[in-house]
């Protein structure tokens, strides 16, 4: 009796386990319809704005429980620009991003909350020059849905907030002696593509 | 005040310029030469500059910035207990060695990473440039009669490399190492104006002695691999000619001795041409050739 009480106990455990599977869709993110862009303010100035091209990631969405879903992105430090090739490489250098050095930047979620059926927060590591700080960043899903163009090809759309201090990267010293943040604004949009 | 000592200028040129100048005085009136309480003024200045410019130290450290203050401390451990234990013995197999391991650390993510283009030659020239003139240098034998440019080969290296290196850095994207050279080489250069009015009133300049040698040619070593590695912008031969002035230094004893006039006033000057020579060369090269002229981008 207590043999099979084990046994539907673990058929139950298995079966909820491959429902719960079944729910999560991994998407690749779409690079070439992904904008990582960000905000800094210019010492006493202005509001400096600037843009990565090249992201490409998985995500990873349970729609019957969001918890369980994740976010694994990088992003090519050297694709960073501003609109001014001179500032863009300064900042492809070794006082910011130091792309030589650490050629991508990361963020890997370690945690996902519901926020209503569309929003959530979305918390991890983004590593920046080798070192990764704890961000959380609410999360949108905009869209959801077939493309009109090709019915087999089905595309996610999300869009982030969030924002990290330049003081918590190695650019620290050089960001605040050109009176740059310390924070930075973060707002991306992006596409992703159901596998 | 604490504007006044914000402000870059006074941070990188005027302050070091201004202490050099004190640091010379006090080896000319005050030390017996060469002094390990000198040896230690300039360790702590050092260490000062490393963490004004590039921030306190970080633990772990984990990009080459950040290992430079690291560098420089061991630099100084080694120069002052190697400089010590081995007596009159030469530091230049430590030095080389210790050179070496530093070029390693610094550049080991770009070396795994694989990419080798003009930059990355550029980069193990220079490390082999600077490992070549550190060990010849260091390897120099202390004269019992030293002549009059002796005591300042090596300072004229290290003000020659730091200040080429200061301007291919902050051409090359690189600006807050460019500002920890450019304060090595104002430090330097007031130790060297003050010995060498000393030489002009028909005085003795003070030698730095090995372990200063040692540990400031280390700093700036350090510091150029790093520009040499990671500074998107710097102009590779730029960067080449910046690691030669040690080499010079180590030939003018010898080939380029000759070339050393016999007035004893010139000596120190055209010794310290001949070792600068690389180095204004580097900033001609770094300045016609810069990739967006010679301005930043901010």
């Amino acid at each position: 009796m207590k043999a099979r009480r084990i046994i539907a106990a673990l058929a139950f455990a298995g079966t909820s386990a491959l429902v719960s599977a079944a729910h999560a869709d991994t998407y690749e993110i779409d690079g070439q319809h992904s904008w990582v862009t960000f905000t800094v303010k210019h010492g006493i100035y202005g509001t400096a704005h600037g843009l990565f091209d090249a992201t490409s990631g998985t995500i990873v969405m349970d729609k019957a429980d969001i918890t369980k879903s994740s976010v694994k992105a990088e992003i090519e430090a050297g694709s960073i620009h501003t609109a001014f090739d001179q500032r863009d490489s300064d900042l492809k250098g070794p006082d910011f991003f130091n792309a030589a050095e650490f050629p991508k930047i990361s963020f890997e979620s370690t945690k996902v909350e519901k926020v209503d059926d569309k929003t959530g927060k979305v918390t991890g590591n983004l590593t920046i020059s080798g070192v990764a700080k704890e961000v959380t960043l609410d999360v949108t899903l905009v869209n959801e849905a077939p493309a009109p163009w090709d019915a087999t090809l089905t595309k996610a759309a999300f869009t982030a907030t969030g924002k990290v201090s330049t003081a918590d990267f190695p650019m620290a010293k050089a960001a605040a002696g050109f009176g740059l943040g310390p924070e930075i604004d973060i707002a991306i949009d992006l596409e992703a593509i159901k596998k | 005040m604490s504007a006044f000592l914000g402000n870059p200028m006074v941070a990188t040129a005027a302050l070091p310029l201004l202490l050099g100048i004190v640091l010379a005085l006090l080896a000319q009136f005050a030390l017996v030469s060469p002094s390990p309480v000198l040896t230690l003024f300039w360790s702590a200045l050092l260490l000062f500059f490393y963490g004004d410019t590039l921030g306190p130290p970080v633990i772990p450290p984990v990009a080459a910035s950040q290992k430079l203050i690291y560098l420089a401390f061991a630099g100084i451990v080694l120069g002052l207990t190697a400089g010590r234990m081995r007596g009159g013995r030469s530091m230049a197999v430590p030095g080389a060695a210790a050179l070496l391991a530093a070029f390693l650390w610094l550049g080991w993510r770009r070396l795994a990473g694989g990419t080798f283009d003009a930059q990355m030659a550029a980069a193990l020239l220079v490390g082999l440039l600077v490992i070549a003139g550190g060990f010849m240098l260091l390897a120099q034998p202390a004269s019992p009669s030293p002549s009059a440019e002796e005591p300042f080969l090596a300072p004229a290296a290290v003000l020659a490399v730091s200040l080429a290196g200061a301007i291919v850095s902050v051409l090359g994207a690189s600006i807050v190492t460019a500002q920890l050279l450019g304060s090595i080489a104002a430090l330097t250069g007031g130790w060297c104006l003050v010995q060498y009015f000393a030489v002009l009133r028909g005085g003795v300049a003070n030698a730095w002695g090995r372990s200063l040698e040692f540990l400031a040619l280390y700093a700036v070593s350090t510091a150029l691999m790093q520009v040499a590695l990671l500074a998107p912008k710097a102009h590779p031969v730029a960067l080449v000619l910046s690691a030669l002035p040690p080499l010079v230094a180590a030939l003018v004893p010898g080939p380029l001795g000759g070339l050393v006039p016999s007035a004893r006033p010139s000596r120190p000057l055209v010794a310290g041409l001949l070792i600068a020579a690389p180095a204004g060369l580097a900033m001609l090269v770094a300045l016609i050739w810069a990739p967006h002229g010679a301005a930043l981008g901010y």
